[in-house]
């Protein structure tokens, strides 16, 4: 099933009264399931093509599809609801709300759609436990390390079962290891769940789990490659 | 949950946000107190001038009020006089006839009000008997005595027991001049009354100005301050109005309300200025704990929150302090002021005598009032609320990537 | 260096910078036009009453001031006519006879105070003349007679009709005197219009068979501030027979109200500025929270905590110079041409009547309220900056740089 498709979308914003073009027709299809990242040098739109994807910034022209909705006009509220219901993200940083436990941060986007506190609580547990982290629930995020913030973040990210998640450099701050752990958590959510992941990253460990690549340069799609090589040890 | 959150995010910054609560104690309690001295230094002082001898309302012609003539008097007839004696509310009531003369003692001569008065009635409706200061009041309403005004003595150069002659204009337009005996003289802290006031007995002046069976006033006082305009309102109903109507203290004293609101209205203006300063103290406090963490709310749009909630969120951290720095003035206020309710600040040196000038006792005495403190509160909150408009603004437009970006 | 440097810290963040000079401002504004118009309402009052009857030095005979009898006349008049034309700085003055008495018509009576006086000398000192508002001024004629309005009002009298006079005389008997009803004066003070009438001096001294003879002095200076002076210089020439009161005599209420007023003002503005300090506190330790790691470098590259102290001081004190000034020239902006065209207070016009001001107050701008508000704003904008200055001050370097 198709869960994000991109149609000649340009993005151009101003940057100190220089217009920049970040994006100069794209036009791309993912499919439920998936596992992509997006790659390129600095200044090669990435950010900017994850951001339109999950809805977080609009495109200039073109049209961004959600599960088959035209999402590009759509209002703030709707959108919010968009962001709760179908897209989970993970930042590369200031992901957690500091004075929220762990659990807490988790129960939140549940909280938003006003499902009972007893609910939430059994379900933020059960996702915890499956990433390893429940002895974190009580912990607010400066009595965490980086990588175990990242990994609560993704918790809170799949919680609401969204179809998408988008994580934007997650493992830029973290070390080779604790990332490497992160990108294994990821992937077996994306086997178990099926969810669709979908990664902006120049950062190697991460492009070589990718199952789908796409090359921007200079705006537009370079190259995009399925089924690239299962990742090396 | 947003409510443990905006509670929790308060705390973030301890130091500032005890700083801002503390904006806000001040700013409660100084008003609290402020309005406390005010309303009760009125409140004494209406008890004060009112129950010395005007009385909270009264009874007149209505032409006497613009023109205090004799002509323009009234009879106090059965009728009406039952309609005040049935009436649970009043709680008194006595008949004057108000007239000028001159008042003449050996070679010294004063202009003076002559004012003939029911002595006991009066000592049932004002505080007038309890100021006699020397001698006694005059024992009946037609016995030849007066009582003066403690100033007016001295001026005259007489003493208690002299006599003096009084010279007055009658009903018919002819003078009548009579002796009487000073018996007693009142000191009331009232500069008209004890600089021009000749008491004599009702029936006594009435003779002399040939006013019988008419008077000039009806004073009446009620059992509570707050009951006069009801009990104004229903006598006015039942009267002839070419005849005689009913006035309350207000009307009959314009000056003194007028003067009490001048300084009612002063206070509050000025109370106005500091709350607005305040408030502009938690605008930019609020600004400034939002716009620190535009990251982080950038990341919560992003993840789906409603804008609509974020601005509710913020609010609650606003209302947190202001309902806390209210809470606090309060009990502050309440405190202070009890304590100046029971121990009004005396005025000493050369202010007593202004202040005594205009009629105020030399003295402020605070009050405890329900109202006030909803009415402060009330007032604190509305304008911390109008104060973080704009910051609320912002966050209400912020939109999830300018946060995530935000330098 | 350090001038320039806390000039440009104060630019960073605008928004916070133009807030806080804001709250500086509306309270300045604020309290100046208060004070403005509380000080011209007291002064109003005051020069009401000078210029109404009081004048700036009155002169009796010693004693009469105490006890107002007719026995107490001038002894000497042309003593005080010499004293007063040799005198400089005057600049008109009218001679008196005052009595306390009783006024009556056909249809009532009233007390009243008889001022006999001669109408042209009475009309260069006082403002009556102007405040006529039907019939004419006195023109020296017998049995003219100017009442105030509201006791023509409570004698039932107007124009053309008659009053009779009666007054304790020099003898110790009562003296009458009739009168017609020429003039009616309607002044700013009401309870002066209550209870005053105005009658020819022959007219006054022939009804107190006082003939020849004057009760007071009355007095106007070329400049309301040498009347300490100038009454110095005539006790002097007339000696202990007489008393020489100026108006801060007279009228010991109404001066002491002014000199009482700025007092109160000062305390007002102290505490106006208490409440700015917690808004200042709060912003500049922002301010300096969000600078940590700077003062962190600035340390370590050796500059003195003493001098960052400062530093911090001065962006306060610009904040608050910049404020308070800006304040400052709004609130003359806006109290000046109030000051000409004054405000109408309508609502409290029996009250104002009462105490003489006039319902129309004109707010008036002192230089020592400027002055007071010129000084104790900064003052407490900049005690409010002394805790977050010394904070930045003792930072120590390395954990400043550390710090997130």
């Amino acid at each position: 099933m198709e869960v994000i498709r991109l149609e000649e979308v340009h993005k151009t914003y101003s940057d100190n009264g220089v217009p920049v073009h970040a994006l100069r027709g794209v036009d791309v299809r993912i499919e439920q399931g998936e596992f992509v990242v997006i790659a390129g040098p600095s200044g090669s739109g990435k950010t900017t093509l994850l951001n339109v994807m999950g809805v977080l910034d609009t495109p200039s022209s073109g049209r961004v599809y959600l599960e088959g909705e035209d999402v590009s006009q759509k209002k703030s509220k709707e959108i919010a609801d968009i962001r709760l219901e179908k897209l989970g993200f993970v930042f590369q940083a200031f992901n957690l709300v500091p004075v929220l436990t762990a659990m807490e941060n988790i129960e939140f986007s549940m909280m938003l759609l006003g499902i009972d506190v007893e609910s939430r609580r059994e379900r933020a547990l059960s996702i915890m436990r499956e990433l390893d982290i429940e002895m974190l629930a009580d912990k607010r995020p400066n009595e965490m390390s980086g990588g175990q913030q990242q990994r609560v973040a993704v918790a809170r990210a799949i919680v609401n079962n969204p179809s998408i998640v988008l994580a934007d450099e997650p493992t830029a701050n973290l070390d080779s290891e604790t990332g490497a752990n992160l990108l294994d958590i990821m992937e077996r959510m994306n086997e178990q769940h099926n969810l669709t992941f979908i990664f902006s990253s120049h950062d190697h460990a991460v492009i070589d789990r990718a199952r789908r690549l796409i090359l921007l340069k200079d705006g537009v799609i370079d190259e995009d490659v399925s089924g690239v090589s299962p990742r090396s040890e | 949950m947003l409510t443990a959150l905006a509670w929790r995010n308060l705390w973030r910054n301890k130091r500032r946000t005890w700083i801002s609560i503390s904006a806000v104690v001040f700013a409660t309690w100084l008003s609290l107190l402020m309005r406390g001295i005010q309303l009760g230094t009125y409140e004494e002082n209406m008890d004060f001038v009112l129950g010395l001898f005007t009385g909270y309302l009264q009874l007149q012609h209505p032409s006497y009020d613009d023109n205090p003539t004799l002509h323009n008097s009234i009879r106090f007839d059965a009728e009406t006089e039952a309609r005040l004696r049935d009436d649970d509310r009043v709680e008194a009531y006595a008949t004057r006839v108000v007239s000028d003369g001159l008042v003449s003692y050996r070679e010294n001569s004063l202009g003076a009000i002559l004012l003939g008065i029911d002595p006991l009635r009066e000592r049932g409706l004002s505080r007038l008997t309890n100021t006699i200061s020397e001698g006694r009041m005059i024992a009946s309403t037609d016995a030849q005595e007066v009582v003066l005004g403690s100033t007016m003595l001295e001026n005259l150069k007489a003493r208690v027991g002299d006599e003096i002659v009084i010279l007055t204009q009658g009903f018919d337009g002819s003078l009548g001049n009579m002796k009487y005996t000073i018996v007693g003289t009142v000191k009331t802290g009232l500069h008209e009354f004890d600089r021009g006031a000749v008491f004599v007995g009702l029936r006594s002046l009435q003779e002399l100005v040939f006013m019988h069976g008419r008077v000039s006033m009806v004073a009446v006082r009620t059992r509570s301050l707050h009951e006069v305009d009801a009990v104004v309102r229903e006598l006015n109903e039942g009267f002839d109005a070419s005849e005689i109507r009913a006035l309350s203290w207000e009307q009959v004293m314009p000056e003194f309300k007028q003067a009490i609101d001048l300084d009612n209205y002063s206070g509050m203006l000025l109370l106005g200025i500091l709350i607005v300063v305040v408030a502009f103290g938690i605008l930019n406090t609020v600004l400034m704990s939002v716009t620190e963490r535009f990251r982080e709310f950038g990341v919560l749009l992003a993840i789906g929150m409603p804008n609509s909630k974020l601005v509710m969120l913020v609010f609650m951290e606003t209302m947190f302090i202001t309902l806390l720095g209210v809470l606090g003035g309060n009990v502050l206020g309440f405190a202070v002021n009890s304590w100046f309710a029971a121990n009004p600040i005396v005025f000493t040196g050369e202010y007593v005598a202004m202040i005594e000038e205009y009629g105020w006792l030399p003295q402020m005495r605070s009050t405890v009032k329900l109202s006030s403190f909803v009415n402060t509160s009330f007032a604190v909150i509305l304008l911390a609320t109008f104060s973080v408009l704009y910051p609320l603004r912002r966050v209400a437009r912020l939109e999830a990537l300018k946060g995530i970006r935000y330098t | 260096m350090l001038l320039r440097l806390a000039w440009r810290n104060i630019q960073r963040n605008r928004r916070r910078s133009i807030i806080v000079l804001v709250s500086i401002l509306v309270g300045v504004v604020a309290l100046m036009f208060t004070d403005a118009l509380s000080y011209g309402w007291i002064q109003q009052m005051l020069n009401n009453q000078i210029g109404l009857h009081d004048a700036h030095i009155q002169i009796h005979r010693k004693g009469f001031n105490d006890n107002r009898v007719v026995q107490k006349y001038i002894p000497d008049p042309e003593r005080v006519v010499d004293a007063l034309d040799g005198q400089s700085g005057i600049r008109a003055w009218s001679s008196r006879m005052l009595s306390f008495g009783l006024l009556s018509s056909a249809m009532s009576s009233s007390g009243g105070i008889i001022i006999g006086v001669e109408a042209d000398q009475e009309g260069e000192i006082t403002s009556i003349r102007e405040a006529i508002v039907e019939g004419t001024y006195l023109s020296g004629n017998t049995r003219e007679a100017l009442i105030g309005r509201k006791l023509a009002e409570k004698l039932h009298v107007d124009i053309g009709d008659r009053v009779v006079g009666m007054a304790s005389d020099l003898h110790g008997d009562i003296g009458s005197e009739l009168f017609r009803v020429t003039g009616i004066f309607e002044t700013v003070n009401s309870n002066f219009d209550k209870s005053h009438i105005f009658i020819s001096m022959s007219s006054a001294q022939r009804m107190l068979e006082m003939e020849e003879k004057v009760m007071e002095y009355a007095v106007i200076l070329d400049r309301i501030d040498d009347v300490d002076q100038v009454a110095a210089e005539l006790r002097q020439v007339l000696g202990d027979e007489y008393e020489v009161l100026t108006y801060k005599e007279l009228l010991p209420i109404l001066v002491a109200q002014v000199e009482m007023y700025h007092t109160m003002m000062y305390i007002i503005y102290a505490i106006v500025g208490l409440a700015m300090i917690f808004g200042i506190i709060n912003t500049m330790l922002m301010s300096v929270f969000e600078r940590i790691r700077e003062f962190g470098v600035l340390k370590a590259i050796g500059m003195k905590g003493g001098r960052i102290f400062s530093m911090v001081m001065t962006e306060a004190c610009y904040l608050a110079i910049v404020g308070t000034a800006a304040g400052l020239l709004l609130g003359i902006l806006i109290t000046w041409p109030l000051s000409v065209v004054g405000i109408n207070f309508a609502m409290f016009a029996e009250s104002l009547a009462s105490y003489g001001s006039g319902a129309i107050i004109y707010p008036q701008l002192s230089l020592d309220g400027m002055l007071g508000l010129a000084i104790i704003i900064p003052c407490t904008t900049m005690a409010g900056a002394l805790y977050p200055a010394w904070k930045a001050m003792r930072l120590q370097p390395v954990s400043a740089i550390r710090h997130v």
